[in-house]
């Protein structure tokens, strides 16, 4: 078992919660609970309800969804530091993909329920928690329109107005 | 360098310290110039009529000269007149410059053979006439002194111009005229000739106040039949200058221009200009300081032997950005963007001048009549 | 005080012609990868064989008579022969298809090199990032040979490749060597395959996972499609990297390669003399500018 302490630290060291307030640092540290995913083990399936919030400590989650007639189709992989399964948090739950661990990885869970709480009852926790999802999903949406972009197609024009 | 307006009058020391006197010559003594330069070896370019302009090419005699014409301008217009005197030099600027004999609109740079053993490289030997330019004025000075930066002080130098640069006499003449598309004033260019020319002449009605400023110089007028200048015939010529001086009336403020263009790179005027221009490149090709060219392939019917030709370019043609299968600078307004910003901007920053000398050859050129001195006012206006 | 013989501008010493190309000739051809293939050039004119030297990051016009001339970065290490040196050219279009249909003992000419490069001296005691994307990696090859031969005198050394897909990255037979010698090699792709089990995604999402370097300490090189290197950029100061650290290279049409033609205009810079490196505090007002 992973003392408040020690998650305190490792959440110290993660960019999402880097720079939260101590009070805040300390209540996450309360909520969290360190995770061991072997590789191979499906987190959650697309399409299935997940209550749980996860920032990656170590190790690597690959995100795959279904399209018919070409099966799974992995389409991004995260690693340390950052955030999985957003839609816990701020939708109803449904998930938008499949994570598997595909390495060894040691992730800091967040029920959601209780996070949302939080938020709620307390909201300078709720703004310091929010406003870094909204920034760790604006980096993903940027990454996602980079990787739309297709920029190593062959005939891609190098251009800068490609936004 | 020295601009002060009296520079007529001003006495050049000579190689002992003496005060270099301004000549007169008269008209029927100029005409021998023609002799005296081809006598030297050169090929004398000065301005002629061609298809209802006066353009630059190359005179035999006074006979070529535009004697007793004149040209009209404004924004998108340019015709020859008749003046009511014989005077040669009587006319602005027209739609050549001397890029064309310095910078040569085409040209093999270089040359490929196929050989036993592959191919071999050569870059052909370039033996230009050694010219004399006839009848420069000083926005065209000032427009050498540009390209001289361009070409020949930078870690490359192209071999072309420094060749025909090199071996090329200035013979200067001050303005006695201005055109509504002049704004030399603005850009400190002229109309008096104040550096950069081997003699300058100042035209009379019967006459030239002519000073050297270089040995080269020194030596054809010693040749032409002339005299000191009177005091009078000095005061005249500073009066021709001070006229033309006079008569520039446009005006292009040039306060800050580089950090007002760079901070404007998305003003709605350039989306304005952009409607009314028509990307035919006609500006460029009339600039005295446009320098861009590219390089084409010609190959013999073997294609054993493949000329690399360089033609001027200009950032109005729609493939000059051309990159990875796309255009960089795929709209109109892009482009005149980058000719107005290059122009006034960053030519600043690339070669410590503005790339504009006010001759106002691109604004009488443009079909449309689009005057780049009114857009840099408009893009200075605040936007609301 | 003397009056000058004549009006022309004493112009820099003699300086021999810029259009004049060396003859080489195609020693070997590598496939690297569909559509990308090394050619090792040898210079057949005595007189520069064995002298030519060149910088990382550096650049050669490429000419084959009849189709045109292109620029390719040198991709070979700077310390190997002077006799000949290697370009990795991805097929474009006329100019790469034909140099595609070469075979070796074919001769071609060469101009160069050319341009600015990475700042080698800068990396000594630093930690080193490269962030490359597709082809980008054959201009930084050069300053990966640099940096391993004299491994000890840098930091951390880190490589972020990204690339379509994972049959597209770039000299992955070197990788096991490079790691072996002291450098971290991480790849992603932006389409997966059901063989691949790297990651997916963005090169900027491995920067922004990147635990093993000083920000304050270390120096970014970066070379890929101009969008991946300005957000690599945005990525990299977000992670603390001061902007004087971080390096682009930068593409743009060219023709003359020797700042004449006027090309490869970039606001106030000439990709072919002031770049195609160029230090990132000092072009980033131009990069977010668009059709520029
Ligand atoms: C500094 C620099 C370094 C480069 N390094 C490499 C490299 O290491 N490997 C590599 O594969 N590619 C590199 N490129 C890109 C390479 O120059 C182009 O892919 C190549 O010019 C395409 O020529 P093409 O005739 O096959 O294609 P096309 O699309 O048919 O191009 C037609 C013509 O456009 C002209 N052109 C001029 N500049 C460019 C340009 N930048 N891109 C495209 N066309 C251009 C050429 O005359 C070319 O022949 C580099 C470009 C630059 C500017
Ligand atoms: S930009 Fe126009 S006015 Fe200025 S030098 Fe060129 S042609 Fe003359
Ligand atoms: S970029 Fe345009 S404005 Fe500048 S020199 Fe070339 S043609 Fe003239
Ligand atoms: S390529 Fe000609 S100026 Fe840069």
């Amino acid at each position: 078992m992973v003392s408040v302490a020690e998650t305190r630290y490792l959440l110290e060291q993660l960019q999402f919660s880097a720079n939260f307030p101590d009070q805040v640092l300390h209540r996450l540290a309360q909520t969290a609970k360190m995770v061991e995913m072997h590789a191979g083990t499906v987190i959650f399936r697309e399409g299935s309800l997940n209550e749980t919030l996860y920032l990656i400590h170590t190790g690597r989650i690959a995100l795959e969804m279904n399209v018919p007639g070409r099966g799974a189709v992995r389409i991004l992989t995260l690693g340390p530091g950052e955030m999985l399964a957003w839609s816990a948090l701020v939708g109803e739950g449904r998930m938008t993909a499949t994570a598997i661990a595909i390495a060894e990885s040691q992730l800091i869970a967040l029920p959601a329920p209780h996070m949302r709480e939080l938020c709620e009852a307390d909201h300078e926790f709720g703004y310091h928690v929010m406003r870094e999802m909204a920034a760790a999903l604006a980096r993903r949406l940027v990454a996602t329109r980079l990787q739309l972009l297709d920029l190593f197609a062959d005939s891609a024009p190098g251009t800068n107005h490609a936004q | 360098m020295p601009n002060e307006n009296a520079a007529v009058s001003k006495r050049l020391p000579d190689s002992d310290g003496n005060p270099q006197q301004s000549h007169f010559v008269a008209t029927e003594a100029f005409a021998s110039i023609f002799e005296v330069l081809q006598g030297k070896g050169y090929t004398v370019i000065g301005p002629t009529i061609d298809q209802h302009a006066i353009v630059y090419d190359q005179v035999r005699s006074l006979q070529d000269l535009p004697q007793g014409w004149t040209d009209r301008q404004g924004a998108g217009e340019y015709r020859l007149e008749r003046r009511d005197d014989n005077a040669l030099f009587g006319y602005v600027v027209g739609p050549h410059s001397w890029k064309h004999f310095l910078f040569p609109p085409a040209m093999t740079v270089a040359t490929a053979d196929k050989t036993a053993s592959g191919w071999t490289f050569q870059t052909p030997e370039d033996d230009p006439p050694k010219y004399a330019f006839l009848g420069v004025r000083a926005c065209e000075l000032a427009a050498m002194r540009v390209q001289d930066r361009v070409f020949m002080a930078g870690p490359y130098v192209d071999p072309a111009y420094h060749q025909r640069r090199s071996g090329a006499l200035i013979i200067a003449v001050n303005c006695s005229q201005a055109a509504p598309t002049c704004f030399c004033t603005s850009m400190g260019t002229g109309p008096q000739c104040t550096s950069g020319f081997d003699l300058a002449l100042t035209e009379l009605t019967d006459g030239f106040v002519i000073a050297a400023a270089t040995r080269d110089g020194e030596e054809i007028l010693s040749e032409l039949k002339s005299r000191p200048a009177t005091v009078e015939e000095l005061r005249q010529a500073a009066a021709v200058t001070q006229r033309a001086a006079e008569q520039v009336e446009r005006r292009l403020d040039t306060t800050n221009i580089r950090d007002v263009l760079f901070a404007n790179l998305d003003h709605p005027r350039w989306d304005d200009v952009a409607q009314r221009c028509l990307s035919c490149a006609n500006c460029t090709m009339v600039c005295p300081t446009c320098f861009c060219s590219s390089v084409q392939e010609v190959s013999d019917l073997s294609g054993q032997h493949v000329e690399r030709q360089r033609q001027w370019d200009s950032c109005f043609n729609f493939d000059f950005s051309y990159m990875n299968g796309g255009v960089i600078r795929d709209t109109t307004r892009s482009r005149y963007r980058q000719w107005l910003t290059h122009k006034l901007a960053s030519w600043i920053d690339q070669f410590g001048s503005s790339g504009c000398v006010g001759c106002g050859r691109c604004i009488a050129w443009c079909p449309v009549g689009i005057d780049l001195t009114e857009e840099v006012a408009a893009i200075r206006e605040p936007t609301s | 005080m003397s009056i000058p013989a004549s009006t022309t501008p004493s112009s820099s010493q003699q300086v021999p012609n810029p259009w004049q190309a060396h003859a080489v000739s195609i020693r070997s051809i590598q496939q690297e990868i569909d559509g990308v293939s090394t050619y090792d050039l040898a210079f057949d004119n005595a007189a520069a064989d064995g002298t030519y030297r060149f910088s990382p990051g550096q650049f050669n016009m490429l000419y084959l008579p009849g189709a045109g001339e292109i620029a390719i970065s040198v991709s070979d290490d700077p310390a190997r022969s002077a006799s000949s040196c290697r370009h990795t050219v991805r097929t474009a279009g006329n100019v790469t298809r034909t140099l595609g249909k070469l075979q070796p003992g074919d001769t071609l000419g060469l101009r160069g090199p050319f341009g600015t490069a990475w700042p080698m001296a800068d990396c000594i005691g630093r930690d080193v990032i490269i962030v490359a994307g597709g082809i980008g990696l054959a201009p930084l090859r050069p300053a990966i040979y640099t940096l391993l031969r004299e491994r000890r005198c840098y930091g951390r050394l880190n490589l972020l490749l990204g690339a379509r897909s994972p049959g597209t990255l770039l000299y992955r037979s070197e990788f096991a060597q490079w790691e072996e010698r002291g450098l971290v090699v991480q790849t992603t792709v932006d389409q997966s395959t059901p063989d691949w089990t790297g990651n997916v995604g963005v090169v900027t999402l491995l920067l922004e996972r990147l635990r093993s370097f000083d920000p304050t300490n270390s120096v970014l090189l970066c070379c890929g499609p101009e969008v991946m290197m300005k957000f690599t950029a945005v990525t990299a100061q977000h992670r603390g990297i001061p902007p004087e650290r971080i390096w682009i290279s930068m593409e743009r049409n060219m023709q003359c390669a020797v700042g004449l033609c006027g090309h490869c205009q970039w606001g106030p810079e000439f990709v072919c003399k002031d770049g195609p490196v160029f230090r990132y505090d000092r072009i980033a007002r131009w990069i977010d500018v668009e059709r520029l």
